[in-house]
């Protein structure tokens, strides 16, 4: 059924980049584990306020703040795994997080989008979610897959429809970042399970994982908590997610709002690692700034020095990180700002060893979808992935005998060699494309073309009827249960 | 001696200085100064001051948040003394919060700010705030005017709630509803019967500003 045999190109590099001294992270675990003994984190949970008490935190009921004492953060964190694998619909598409291997997916969640026929712009909607699952199947640039924008369309149960959209259209890792609360969390563990037909496979090779966001300054919104500790529970991998603003929701200094975030991520983690040992979690923090005068969201300033030190700080702690690329401001599909603010985080990022990252696709600061945006994108992808390939250096590639042939003056068009190696020797992008008359086409236009054969031409497999019969039951449960 | 004073209360809130504001209108009191002198001559140049200084671009956010602040932990000391006297003149009452469900703070906070400056009484009821708890805050204070923010396409549906709610607490008349946040459109808010929307802190003061009748 589908056109070919798919496969995912993550970035593979044995290069490494530290935005940070060793001693700086050490500074700056320090300041963690201080605001977190100290200041305290307010869990909105009483679930997680039962967990801390009977852990020896120091809970104040009234007020939920924890503080958590040193030695029992760090007891916790041991436990925190650092490598495991992402399962894929596609055995063969599962993701072990490894050394020197970085993998992308696309933006979350956006609620506008430019639609493809019309152009017009408008509310997202579930078929969207279907549409840009298909198209990130197709595209090896993408390893797993991201709730790209809300099913606007369904209501409170939104989430798992998202997730059943993926899996019809999607035969990679899915990760959720609208799944929130216990109620809606165990129907998703149900759906997984009755996806990989047992919860022991579920466990071994998690089809979903979650985005659990903390909020900033240091609150743990219930839902997103007690959802994250159901899935957590049934080994699904959870990231948690705290995205502090520089200015309004956090110190207006990168070392402040670093450290802040830090605490909310580790908090969280102790959290998980208390109700579930060995918990799968991922660190992630997505700093950004306010605009003094409007206190708008910047993701992108010009001095946006150690981008990616959150990575280290997450593998300090001996966790993968989630890491942001390509979240430009720009409401344009295809502006120089968008290309421009967001072009060396691919490369960067993957330097900077993250074990996944999100998201290429989305303008305006995660909000809007164009279609095509995600196949321009995957194009600053390939610009890193490519940098980082091996040049193979042999007697056959280094060609001495063809350079001695030619000599000095002429040229190589007339050598076997040329003839063989010169087709691919360049490697065109997205941009340079040409037409019929040798001139270079409209980027966007390249793309939209893209994006058109592959809605028409790529069919995924879909889940096996008798599975997607169960899936159809569960979801129809939950409508009962949570749409009242 | 209280002109003196004034202008240093003027200052407090143009330099942000609460404790200095605190500190000088219990001064003030304990002298025998008119309370509602203090706010007009004192408290309300002041935060005129900052509004210019904000905006002619010399301000920025944290300078004119401190200046509120100071006006507002002021106020907190005078209003109380205002029993019974003459009230203080505010263009208008405004229950602000960020709908049930919803945790996003900042453009709220932001608005909130903005209309304070402006010469709005401000009741912040905080994030995740159920419509029964907007509806309890206007009861309570007398409100002319309710803010709601949603910042999330699955909360976006409560400010529909709020409209009904307050209509159900036969409040329609009363209250006039404006609401934001980034999903929130013109075309929503007309579609869910608010009176008014904004798609920022500035434009939300133009907004209700003529909710009341205001000079623009
Ligand atoms: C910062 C942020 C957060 C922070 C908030 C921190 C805090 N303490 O406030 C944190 C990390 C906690 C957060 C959490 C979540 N977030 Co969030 N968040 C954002 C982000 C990046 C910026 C919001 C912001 O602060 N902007 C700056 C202020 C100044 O702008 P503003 O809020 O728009 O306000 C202005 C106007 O809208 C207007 N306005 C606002 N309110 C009002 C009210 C009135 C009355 C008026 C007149 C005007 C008005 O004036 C303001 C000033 O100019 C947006 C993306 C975006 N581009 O908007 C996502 C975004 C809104 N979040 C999103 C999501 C999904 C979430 C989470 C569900 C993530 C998760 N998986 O856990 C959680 C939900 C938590 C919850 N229950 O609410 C999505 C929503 C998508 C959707 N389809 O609904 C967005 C769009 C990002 C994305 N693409 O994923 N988020």
């Amino acid at each position: 059924m589908a056109t070919e045999r798919h496969v995912i190109e993550p970035i593979t590099t044995s290069r490494q980049l530290r935005f940070l001294e060793e001693a700086q992270l050490d500074t700056l675990r320090e300041a963690t584990l201080d605001i977190l003994e100290n200041v305290g984190v307010r869990f909105d949970s009483e679930k997680a306020l039962v967990i801390f008490a009977e852990h020896g935190a120091n809970v104040d009921r009234s007020s939920q703040i924890v503080k958590l004492p040193r030695d029992l953060v760090l007891k916790a964190m041991a436990n925190v795994p650092r490598r495991f694998t992402l399962g894929a619909r596609d055995p063969d598409l599962d993701l072990p997080l490894k050394e020197g291997v970085t993998y992308f997916t696309n933006d979350g969640c956006g609620h506008n989008v430019v639609d493809f026929e019309t152009g017009e712009q408008r509310a997202s909607a579930l078929a969207d979610v279907a549409m840009m699952a298909r198209i990130n199947d197709y595209l090896p640039s993408m390893s797993f897959c991201w709730t790209m924008v809300s099913a606007q369309d369904c209501g409170a149960t939104a989430p798992l429809y998202e997730m059943d959209a993926a899996w019809k259209n999607n035969t990679k890792h899915y990760q959720s970042v609208t799944m929130m609360g216990e109620k809606l969390c165990r129907y998703g563990v149900e759906m997984a399970t009755a996806l990989r037909g047992s919860l022991e496979e579920v466990k071994r090779r998690p089809p979903m994982s979650l985005i659990c966001c903390t909020i900033a300054p240091l609150v743990q919104d219930k839902d997103a908590l007690e959802g994250a500790m159901v899935l957590a529970e049934a080994g699904i991998p959870v990231v948690i997610m705290s995205m502090p603003t520089m200015g309004t929701t956090a110190p207006a200094t990168f070392a402040g709002a670093l450290a802040l975030a830090d605490a909310e991520v580790i908090s969280g983690t102790v959290l998980m690692q208390l109700a579930t040992p060995g918990a799968r979690v991922f660190h992630c923090i997505l700093h950004a700034w306010a605009d003094p005068r409007t206190g708008g969201y910047v993701g992108y300033p010009l001095d946006a020095r150690t981008r990616f030190a959150p990575v280290e700080i997450a593998h300090h702690w001996g966790m993968p990180s989630l890491g942001g690329a390509c979240g430009t401001e720009s409401a344009e599909v295809a502006s120089w700002q968008a290309a421009a603010e967001v072009a060396t985080d691919p490369l960067l990022v993957s330097m900077a060893s993250a074990e996944i990252v999100t998201g290429l696709g989305l303008r305006a600061t995660y909000t809007l979808l164009y279609p095509e945006a995600i196949i321009l994108d995957s194009d600053l992808y390939n610009q890193a992935r490519y940098s980082h390939l091996d040049m193979e250096i042999s007697p056959e590639t280094l060609a001495v005998d063809v350079s001695a042939k030619v000599g000095a003056g002429g040229h190589f068009l007339g050598e076997k060699h040329t003839r063989k190696y010169m087709r691919d020797a360049l490697v065109r992008s997205n941009c340079q494309e040409l037409d019929a008359a040798g001139q270079y086409r409209d980027p966007v236009e390249v793309a939209r073309e893209k994006v058109r054969w592959i809605l028409e031409n790529h069919h995924p497999e879909p889940p096996a009827p008798e599975v997607q019969k169960e899936l159809d039951r569960i979801l129809a449960a939950a409508d009962k249960e949570l749409k009242g | 001696m209280s002109e003196k004073l004034f202008e240093a209360l003027i200052q407090a809130v143009i330099d942000g200085e609460e404790e200095e504001a605190e500190a000088l209108v219990r001064q003030a009191l304990e002298q025998g100064v008119d309370p509602l002198a203090c706010i007009n001559e004192g408290l309300m140049k002041g935060i005129e001051e900052v509004g210019d200084l904000f905006s002619n671009g010399t301000y920025f956010l944290p300078e004119l948040i401190q200046g509120a602040g100071a006006m507002k932990a002021a106020l907190e000391i005078l209003e109380p003394e205002l029993v019974g006297k003459e009230q203080r003149e505010v263009v208008g009452t405004v229950v602000l919060g960020t709908v049930a469900g919803d945790q996003h703070e900042i453009g709220k906070t932001l608005v909130g700010t903005m209309l304070t400056a402006n010469g709005f009484k401000v009741i912040d009821i905080g994030v995740d705030q159920k419509a029964d708890d907007f509806v309890a805050a206007i009861e309570e204070s007398g409100a002319n005017i309710v803010g709601a923010s949603a910042l999330l396409t699955t909360t976006l549906l409560e400010l529909k709630r709020l409209i009904d709610s307050i209509a159900e607490a036969g409040l329609a008349e009363k209250v006039k509803v404006m609401i934001g946040g980034a999903p929130v459109t013109q075309d929503f808010a007309k579609e869910i019967g608010a009176d008014g929307y904004a798609d920022d802190a500035i434009a939300a003061v133009a907004v209700a500003r003529k909710m009341v009748g205001a000079a623009a």
